[in-house]
This record gives C-alpha cells, sequence and structure tokens, in this order.
C-alpha cells in the first residue's frame, strides 16, 4: 500500500498496516527532517524493521542529496538475515508498482570472514578467530608479493581474482544476503567478504552487527570512510550502552603477560634477522615515523573518515617519539613496560585507581612516560607492517597490552583499573586480573553520534527512554515509546507478590535463603506447570541463586512435582549445552510433553532467544535482575555516573534491572497473533519506582488489581486468560482495530485514536 | 480505543464480542448442498487423568464431562441415525477401549455413567488412544466418515514414541480428529486438528463446552477421499402381536443376556431373513442389512438442505422500535436479521436458534404460500 507520511509518499509492501507503524514512520521522518537523533520504542513483533526500512528508503528516494545511505546495525546473524528478507521484500513491492522506475537501491550484509568465505580450505574452520587467521595468512599483501617470486606461497585465488578485477566492477544495484553475496562471489570468483567490504563505502544499504561501529578496533578498519550523510540504526539497542563500555575495556591477566613475552621475544628475533638481511627496510619506516602520521591526520581534518576514539587527535598532529622510533628501542620499551606490569599483578588486596596515578606510579617505578605510551598501538602496527608478518593471530597478547598502554595514556576520566588478586568465588585461588574498564559509554558511541546525521535508537525495550540520552551523552530530537493496538488482550502481566502461606515472595538478599520464600517460589513453578500449556520459561537472578534454588527444590521434592507435568531444561554457562537444551526443551513443547527452562537474566537465553507461541506460553520471573553489586567495576561505574552525569546509583540499578527483566518477559510475545503471561514473582516489582520503569506496552496491561497477587490468585487469572486466548481468532477481528487499510488509515476520528498510542518522554 | 472495557473495567464484554461473531460466522461458513459424511464412525476419547480430577468444572472436570457426553451421545444418535460410536479412555500413559463401536446409544450411555466410578489417576496418552482408535477405523467401509473427537483435560500427553509420525498416518488413514480442550491451547492438539482437517476448540465454561459438543452433532462434510457408494438398507416394521398365533421370542441384541430381557413377541424383524430386534438402528446380525427406520433417515434431511441465511441489515433502517417475529421483544441490537423468504425480522439470538435447532422458518412456517416456495427452494 502507498502511504502519504507528513507530505512523503512511503511504499509499504503489505496490504495492512499496524496503527503504531504509521505512527512510528511519522516520528521517524521528523527526526530525519531534523537531522537529528532519535530514541524509539515499539513492542516487539508489531514490524519495526519495515516500517524503518520502508520510510527511510521512501526518504532517499525523495531527497537523494539529504541521505545517500542507511546503516543498519543489528546484533546477531540471524537478525541480520531477517531485515536483509524485509529489505527484499520492499524491494521487490518497488519493481512491482514502478517496474523500470524504481529506485536504484544496493543493498549488502556484512559479515565476518567467518560467514561470508568461500575458499575451499578456509570456510571448512568453525572458529571465527581461526578463519581470520587463516585468511590473512592468504591474503597479506607481503604474502601476495612473495607469491610473485615464488609460486609455491599459497594465496586465495579468490582474493587475486577480486584485486585483479572486482574493484573495477562495481556490484550491480539489488540487495545481497550472506548467501546471495557468496553465490555471486563463486560466480565472478571473488572474494565475498572484500568484495562486500570494498561495496559498503558505495552501497546505499548497509546491514551489519554493531561492532562493526562502535568498536573502534574493527570500525577503524571497516567503517571509517562512511559518508557522512548517512542515517544510523541501531535495534535492539537496549544494551547498547553495555556494548560500548565493552569495546573500549580491556582485561588483561597473568597469561596475557606470559604470551607477552613470548611475542616480545619472538619479535626480537625477527628484527634481529631482518637486520642481517634487509636493514634498509626498517630504515624507511624510521623515516615514516619521523614524518608522523600526518597524513591520517589530514584524511582527519577533510572529514573523510570516521575519527577513532582509540587514537586520538593530538597523536596525529605529532611524530613518534624519539625513544620508541627504532625497532629495538620499540621492543625494549615494551619488555619495561611488561615487567611493570607484572609487578603491578603480584598484588595481595584489590587495588583500584585512576589512569593519572597508574601513569605517575608507571613513571617512578620504570621511568616510562606518558607521551611514548600513547603512541604504542599505532608503532606495534607500523612494526607489524614493516616485519611483514603472518601470524598476526598470534601477537594478540602484545597487541591488547599496546592498546592498553595507549587507553591508559590518553583517557584520565571515564576509565578505571581495578586489579584483584583472586576470583571472588574463590579467594583462595590466586588469578591476579587487571581490569581497565571503561565507564562512560559515551566515548565509544561519540564519533557516531557526531558524524552521522541521524542516529536511531530502537528497540522493544528501551524504558525508561529518559535514561539513554544521558548516559549515551546525546540530543535527541525526538523520544517517543508506542504500545501496542490489539485487538484482545494477549498479554497478562501480573505481579505475584506473596504465597498462599502470605510469607513475600522477594529475592532479596537477606531473605534469599529463606526457606519459606524458596519453597513458595517451587510452590508458584509447580501450580503454573499444572495449568500452562506447551512451554515455560523461567528466569532467575543468576547463576548461583539458580543452583541454590533448584539444590533446594530438589531437596523439597519440588522438582519431583513439576517432572509429573513438564520435562525441565536448565540454562548453563556452556553454550553448547545449552544449545543442546534449547533444542530439546523445543522437541518436548512441539510434542505436548511440555517443557520448562530454567534460564538466567543477563544470559543467552534472555538475549536473542525468541520463544513465541506455544515455546513460552508463560514467562516466570524469580526475582528482580539487579547487576552483581558486589563487583568492583560496578561500584567504580556507578560512583563515575553519579559524579558526571548526576544519575543516582539506586536510578541506574533499578533501571539496569528493569530492562532486563523487561527483556525477558518480552521473550514471550512476538506478534500481535500470539499471547502469553508475564509473572513478576518479587513483591519489590509492585513499587512505584519499578513499575514505572516497564516498557509501557506491558505496564498498559499491568492493572492495579494484578499487582499484588498470591500464587492461588495468580493460578486463577491465568487460567482464564489462557481460556480466552484459546477462543478462535482471526484477522477479521483485528481489522479495523490493530490492522488498518489506508482507506481506514485516511479517516480523521482513526487519526485522534492514533495519537493516544504514542507518549512523547 | 480497540478494546471497549465496561464499568467495570472488565475486558469480558469484548471476548464476548468475538465469539457470538464467530458463532454467527460458524452458521455462514455452513453451505447447503454440499456432500455430508452421514455414516460416521465416531470414536470418543476421554481424557481420565489426574487433570480430570480438578474441580474448575463442577463437581469435577470428569463428572462434569460425563455428563455433557451423555448428552451428546443422545443427540448424536439422534442427528446420525445411521451412524456408530466407540469409546476410549487414556489414563497412566495407556489407553482402553471401553466401549466398541456400536449404533446403540443405551450402551454407550451406561458405560459412561459406569466411567464416573473410577479413580483418575497419571498422565494421559494421546498416541496411545489414537493408534487404538485407528486400528479400529482402519478396517471400516470407505464411503463411511472416520472420526476422533478427543476431550482431553491435560495439558501434557506422555506418549512411547514420536507423535507426528501419528498424526500423519491418521491425515493419510483419512481420520479426521477434532479436540475439545478444557483448560488452554495445547500445540500438539492443534497440529493434529489442522492436520487432519478437524476442528480444535478450548471450552470457556460449561455452557461453551455444551455448545462446542453441539457442533460435532452435525454431520462434517465428507472429504474428498471417501468413496461414493450405494447402500443396502432394510426398513423393517414393527409388529405388535396382532396376530395370535405369533409366538414370544429373543431378539437377537439380547441373545447373550442371562435375563429375560428382550423376551416378547414384539419388535423390529428384518425384512431380508426375519430377524428380530427390539430397537432401531441397527446393523442386522445375521445378514448384516443395515436396519433403520424411515423417521431416523428424514432427520438427517435438514443436514442437507439447512434452513437459507437470513439478511443482516442495521436496525435503523427498519425503523424505530422493532418487534422480533419470533420472540416478541424490542430488538435492542444494532443488526437485525430478515429472511428472504417471508420477510419477517429477527434478533441474532432467535436467528441462532432458528438456524441451529428449529431448522425452519417460523415466519414461512405460519402461512401456506410461504412453507410451499420454502420447500421448492430447498429441493433447487
Amino acid at each position: 500500500m502507498k502511504l502519504n507520511i507528513d507530505g512523503l509518499l512511503v511504499y509499504f509492501p503489505y496490504d495492512y498496516i499496524y496503527p503504531e507503524q504509521y505512527m512510528y514512520m511519522l516520528e521517524l521522518k521528523k527526526s530525519l527532517d531534523a537531522k537529528g537523533h532519535c530514541a524509539l520504542e515499539m513492542p516487539s513483533g508489531t514490524g519495526k524493521t519495515i516500517s524503518l526500512l520502508s520510510l527511510i528508503v521512501a526518504y532517499m528516494k525523495a531527497n537523494p542529496l539529504e541521505v545517500t545511505k542507511l546503516i543498519y546495525c543489528s546484533r546477531t546473524v540471524p537478525e541480520l538475515e531477517k531485515v536483509v528478507a524485509e529489505l527484499k521484500n520492499l524491494m521487490d513491492y518497488y519493481e512491482q508498482q514502478l517496474g523500470k522506475g524504481k529506485p536504484k537501491i544496493l543493498g549488502l550484509a556484512l559479515s565476518s570472514r567467518k560467514n561470508l568465505c568461500i575458499n575451499p580450505e578456509v570456510s571448512q574452520e568453525r572458529d571465527g578467530k581461526n578463519v581470520d587467521a587463516l585468511c590473512h595468512k592468504l591474503t597479506a599483501s607481503f604474502v601476495r608479493t612473495n607469491h610473485k617470486r615464488d609460486a609455491t606461497v599459497p594465496v586465495c585465488s579468490f582474493y587475486e581474482s577480486y584485486d585483479a578485477h572486482g574493484k573495477e566492477m562495481p556490484l550491480p544495484e539489488g540487495v545481497y544476503g550472506l548467501d546471495e553475496l557468496q553465490e555471486y562471489g563463486r560466480k565472478k570468483g571473488f572474494c565475498p567478504y572484500f568484495l562486500a567490504r570494498h561495496a559498503i563505502t558505495h552501497a546505499n544499504i548497509v546491514v551489519y552487527s554493531y561492532y562493526y561501529l562502535l568498536d573502534p578496533k574493527i570500525a577503524e578498519v571497516v567503517s571509517k570512510e562512511l559518508s557522512k550523510n548517512a542515517v544510523v540504526v541501531f535495534d535492539e539497542a537496549h544494551n547498547i550502552d553495555n556494548v560500548c563500555i565493552e569495546s573500549m575495556s580491556i582485561k588483561i591477566t597473568r597469561r596475557t603477560l606470559d604470551k607477552c613475552q613470548q611475542n616480545i621475544d619472538g619479535l626480537s628475533k625477527q628484527i634481529q634477522r631482518l637486520k642481517d638481511c634487509d636493514a634498509e627496510r626498517l630504515k624507511t619506516e624510521y623515516q615514516k615515523l619521523v614524518q608522523g602520521l600526518r597524513d591520517a591526520n589530514i584524511a582527519r581534518e577533510t572529514d573523510v573518515i570516521l575519527a577513532n576514539p582509540v587514537l586520538p587527535d593530538d597523536v596525529l598532529k605529532e611524530a613518534v617519539p624519539g625513544n620508541i622510533r627504532t625497532a629495538e628501542h620499540f621492543l625494549g620499551f615494551m619488555k619495561r613496560f611488561l615487567e611493570y606490569m607484572k609487578i603491578r599483578l603480584r598484588v595481595q588486596h584489590v587495588v583500584s585507581e585512576s589512569p593519572p596515578s597508574f601513569l605517575k606510579d608507571c613513571y617512578q617505578k620504570v621511568c616510562i612516560e606518558r607521551k611514548p605510551l600513547r603512541f604504542c598501538a599505532e608503532r606495534l602496527n607500523s612494526m607489524m607492517r614493516t616485519l611483514e608478518l603472518v601470524e598476526i593471530h598470534d601477537f594478540s597478547a602484545l597487541s591488547l597490552l599496546c592498546h592498553f598502554a595507549t587507553l591508559v595514556s590518553t583517557y584520565a576520566k571515564g576509565f578505571v583499573l581495578i586489579i584483584e588478586p583472586f576470583d571472588d568465588r574463590t579467594p583462595t585461588i590466586s588469578n591476579p586480573i587487571l581490569h581497565f574498564s571503561c565507564m562512560d559509554a559515551s566515548i565509544a558511541i561519540k564519533p557516531v553520534f557526531d558524524r552521522f546525521q541521524t542516529v536511531v535508537i530502537t528497540s522493544g525495550t528501551l524504558s525508561p527512554l529518559e535514561m539513554y540520552p544521558r548516559i549515551l551523552d546525546f540530543r535527541p530530537v525526538t523520544m517517543a515509546t508506542f504500545t501496542m493496538t490489539l485487538a484482545r488482550t494477549c498479554i497478562c502481566p501480573m505481579v505475584v507478590s506473596k504465597g498462599n502461606d502470605q510469607v513475600a515472595m522477594t529475592s532479596k538478599y537477606e531473605t534469599r535463603e529463606d526457606v519459606a520464600v524458596i519453597r513458595n517460589y517451587g510452590n508458584l513453578l509447580v501450580e503454573f506447570c499444572s495449568i500452562v500449556p506447551d512451554g515455560i520459561v523461567c528466569f532467575f537472578t543468576s547463576y548461583i541463586y539458580m543452583e541454590s534454588t533448584v539444590a533446594a527444590w530438589y531437596e523439597q521434592g519440588i522438582l519431583d512435582q513439576v517432572q509429573k507435568h513438564k520435562l525441565l531444561f536448565i540454562e548453563t554457562q556452556d553454550a553448547a549445552e545449552t544449545s543442546l537444551a534449547l533444542l530439546n526443551y523445543q522437541k518436548a513443547c512441539e510434542n505436548g510433553r511440555g517443557a520448562v527452562l530454567l534460564s538466567v537474566a543477563r544470559g543467552k537465553v534472555s538475549e536473542g532467544i525468541d520463544f513465541d507461541h506455544h515455546f513460552g506460553r508463560a514467562v516466570i520471573m524469580f526475582g528482580i535482575p539487579y547487576v552483581y553489586t558486589q563487583s568492583k567495576i560496578l561500584k567504580a561505574r556507578l560512583e563515575y555516573l553519579r559524579d558526571q552525569y548526576q544519575i543516582r546509583e539506586n536510578d541506574f540499578l533499578t533501571f539496569d534491572a528493569m530492562r532486563h527483566a523487561a527483556q525477558c518477559v518480552g521473550r514471550a510475545l512476538r506478534g500481535k497473533t500470539d499471547y502469553g503471561i508475564m509473572v513478576f514473582a518479587d513483591k519489590r516489582f509492585a513499587r512505584a519506582d519499578k513499575r514505572s520503569k516497564i516498557p509501557r506496552w506491558i505496564q498498559e496491561y499491568l492493572k492495579d488489581g494484578l499487582c499484588n497477587l498470591s500464587v492461588d490468585e495468580a493460578v486463577q487469572v491465568s487460567k482464564r486468560f489462557l481460556r480466552q486466548m484459546a477462543q478462535p481468532f482471526s484477522r477479521e477481528d483485528q481489522l479495523g482495530l490493530s490492522l488498518l487499510t489506508v482507506e481506514q488509515l485516511d479517516q480523521e476520528d482513526t487519526k485522534k485514536k492514533l495519537q493516544s498510542r504514542m507518549q512523547y518522554v | 480505543e480497540a478494546i471497549q472495557e465496561d464499568e467495570k473495567g472488565s475486558l469480558q464484554a469484548s471476548v464476548d464480542d468475538i465469539i457470538s461473531k464467530a458463532k454467527k460466522r460458524k452458521l455462514l461458513e455452513k453451505i447447503k448442498n454440499v456432500r455430508l459424511g452421514m455414516m460416521r464412525h465416531l470414536f470418543l476419547i476421554i481424557d481420565m487423568s489426574e487433570a480430570m480430577s480438578d474441580q474448575d468444572l463442577k463437581p469435577t472436570r470428569l463428572l462434569s464431562t460425563l455428563k455433557l457426553l451423555e448428552y451428546f451421545v443422545e443427540e448424536y444418535f439422534d442427528q446420525n441415525p445411521i451412524s456408530q460410536l466407540g469409546i476410549i479412555i487414556t489414563k497412566n500413559k495407556r489407553a482402553e477401549k471401553v466401549s466398541e463401536l456400536g449404533g446403540n446409544p443405551r450402551r454407550h450411555i451406561t458405560t459412561l455413567q459406569s466411567l464416573a466410578d473410577k479413580v483418575c489417576h497419571g498422565e494421559p496418552s494421546l498416541q496411545n488412544s489414537l493408534e487404538l482408535a485407528h486400528q479400529t477405523l482402519r478396517h471400516m467401509p470407505g464411503h463411511a466418515s472416520r472420526e476422533v473427537l478427543v476431550v482431553m483435560g491435560s495439558l501434557t500427553t506422555c506418549d512411547p514414541d514420536n507423535i507426528i509420525s501419528t498424526i500423519s498416518m491418521l491425515r493419510d488413514g483419512n481420520v479426521r480428529c477434532s479436540v475439545i480442550g478444557l483448560a488452554a491451547e495445547v500445540c500438539v492438539c492443534k497440529k493434529l486438528c489442522k492436520e487432519t482437517h478437524g476442528s480444535y476448540s478450548v471450552i470457556l465454561d460449561e455452557c461453551h463446552f455444551k455448545d462446542l459438543l453441539t457442533q460435532h452433532v452435525t454431520p462434517p462434510p465428507a472429504t474428498a477421499s471417501t468413496e461414493s457408494s450405494l447402500i443396502r438398507m432394510g426398513f423393517p416394521h414393527h409388529q405388535l402381536s396382532a396376530d395370535k398365533e405369533e409366538r414370544p421370542s429373543m431378539c437377537m441384541c439380547h441373545l447373550d443376556s442371562k435375563n429375560s430381557q428382550g423376551f416378547s413377541s414384539t419388535g423390529y424383524f428384518c425384512p431380508q431373513c426375519k430377524s428380530k430386534y427390539c430397537e432401531l438402528p441397527i446393523e442386522c446380525k445375521a445378514c448384516g442389512l443395515t436396519l433403520v427406520s424411515a423417521p431416523h433417515l428424514a432427520r438427517s434431511y435438514h443436514h442437507l438442505f439447512p434452513l437459507d441465511q437470513f439478511r443482516e441489515i442495521p436496525t435503523a433502517q427498519v425503523g424505530s422500535n422493532v418487534l422480533c417475529f419470533s420472540c416478541q421483544t424490542a430488538v435492542q441490537e444494532l443488526n437485525v436479521y430478515i429472511c428472504d423468504n417471508c420477510e419477517r425480522i429477527y434478533c441474532l439470538d432467535c436467528d441462532l436458534f432458528i438456524h441451529e435447532t428449529l431448522h425452519s422458518c417460523p415466519g414461512c412456517a405460519s402461512s401456506r404460500q410461504t412453507q410451499q416456495s420454502a420447500k421448492m427452494a430447498g429441493f433447487s
């Protein structure tokens, strides 16, 4: 259908549209017009992706000079494939409507080598790191030069033919998913990975993972040349601050340092050898370093590339300091730094300090200044290139250390160094770890906000919305949250606050071990097992809590009762084990045996795995998933947020817990024909500060009457709900209410109704 | 607002609305002149697992179910006189046939009554009971419709093997499986019904349960793969001992029983072999002829020629203060229903009653002229 969104003609590839999709497009258009950023919350399963794509493509068609590119960042490969499929659908519709007049759009997905490689030997590898290493072994520039001299040196034929012809031959317009890229690569004999990496500079729509834009190490390689007039979309962005922080944080263990030692030894041998046979090369490198990184600086000033937070501006303006210019001096320098780090890791108690005090200590102990440290990462890269090293992968430990050196000397604020002599859980085993932790999510994402004209942050659960601009430090043009229009109430949220014996249910630390609380949680599970069909997913606050609770349930005989009705599966920290459990869980749901999955909020299951329809008829949240508050890193971050952004500790903790809770319960509902029960089993959920942070589309149905239920009452409510939801429900019932045609959309009263489905924040 | 709440803030009203709409739609779906599987062979599978002792239906799910099933069995034979029925129960992961396929409602009702004393325990096995039903239905002639109706209280099934293969076997065997759930929608049941072209429904309360059972009383449309064939039938007369010479004799149905029941001079005599039976319909034990009475067959008539649908028009169009022709009350709803033949006006409830129960329009029946024309329309 063709829509008129505030004067813009939008082609929408379906015959019907959800009211909230229409509103979503309106808001999106506003921020595109204003060339500003926005944060939008819309429930999962209401067609966020297609709304985004159709509006932005239409906008690009109407204003080809204003917006030239769409960068769609998603989290996982399946999600990425979903976006590509929707995009294809949209382009087919354009073709069908306009024939040859359709816009010329090149859309493509980019993923790691592991998912794209078509080299028969390399693609055999399962592990992503190995694929990267093998690929590098075959395609590095010096390997190829060697190949020209000596034909026995293996190279990748796909890369060779891509390098010879592929760069001049741009990809024909169309939409390329990962499979299409591979197919095209096979047909032409080109390497799909490098083809795609090259093509993203002139593609109109790029779909890839967050990390390609947020992780400075990867963004430097992949995304730095993307055009300024681009719209960046972060989908499923409720965790974006953690992604930013992770990409800037570094963890160094004693093993890392041991490996560094080996790396340095290996490098010095290499240098010795090179000196004997080809001293010229080292000299040219030296000259280059004197020249400084001026080229990079020019490039940045003329604004062709994305800024890299690891490589600060002033580094580029200066020459590399004299004491690390020659290769031997640099290695000697690194050796000293490494020894210093080793000393630092030999601690008996927890140390927490700021980067300046670390640098000061470093200067006093081993006379290493701040300035050369800042150049470490660049200097190492340069050396790697000069030495023509094939196994880059082997030197990851040393490059990690160099990154650390650069970061610690660059940022005086926003980071903290924490050295822990042992793990909290095993206080007797010495296992020192140095956490260099980023506390400010805005550092990693700042270049993105600065560079691109519109950044869209969207997810099914972004509540409370006002928190995101604060922690990411940006000023949005619009922030809005949309609710689901439903022809029937297909979600049933409830807060179960007490057992049948009136003992309060809570995962509060003090009462956690209380037998009565555990027993009540057990009863809740048993009761729900007997009334909910097919799958139930339960979330605990942590692995430790789950283990202790399940052990107690076993002793109380609760597990036996559960198993009378359903099979029991448990998520563990082992990924392979968990995916096997998931597979069997789904099987049990399919064939009517029914199953319970016990998992952990913040675990693999709670993010990214959908439990739609019979795979999750009920989700039970045992307790509020607060993050482990005793962690030093978290404490440092909370302190930082309080000082810098005036966010109180409690506010942030509650915000973080509630977004994870919302994410967990949101797993059950993946569309308007789906239905599910959401049980919040903790009396604290009923408090206003928690309740108000639940996404609006859930909150709307969490009536006061459902906020303080005992187990029995919850069972009665659920029983009635399940019976009502099992009644036949067809599209005709939705039409006009939660599903609109073009004509219905144009009516005046519909428009008025629509306004109430949205709320600005 | 998408969903209307009533004063108490409950959403019951909107759900009710959807249900009544669905009811009306179901009626509209009834097309006439369609081939129906009139000779039905139906297996009732009753769940007797622990879940059936739940008290959300009063007094217990099992007792309530059995009572409604008694009514169902009566209705079933009333509407489908030439059909047969059998009963299977499942509990403790096993299935047991408590009543063989047969056309005698009384036998089935006694069986149902005897089930009330049994204890419910363990889990049901959907697969075992479906296999058991299929074993018998497999041997039924090709022109008969094969059906299974499951009344399921439990939300789980404990099966020895993969149930998906059983479902495809039933589909291939042309067995139509329907399920009535007593608690909630179970995925595997939904799949079973979808694959085998049955219907799946979940009850809201006892009333709705009864409605759903009633829906299974009318014969389903025959599937393309059922054969069509002519069936020989006998129409025995009920002979009262007018003739003095007639001696009392045993009827075939009670031949094996110890007591003297069935020992009389009256009964139905098979026109082909003269065996005596005390009730109809039945299949002659001696010569295999299907024995029915003419009124039985006539009762199936309305299935083949259902009453025409009434036209729905807004109440405002007809004028103010409209009275329903059949119940004589003022119509409150937004729409009224009008019979195209006699042009009388009915309210929704009367419309449903006329189409579901009466099968003839009171307006047309009240005058000879319309009565005639209605009949002609039915045959054309």
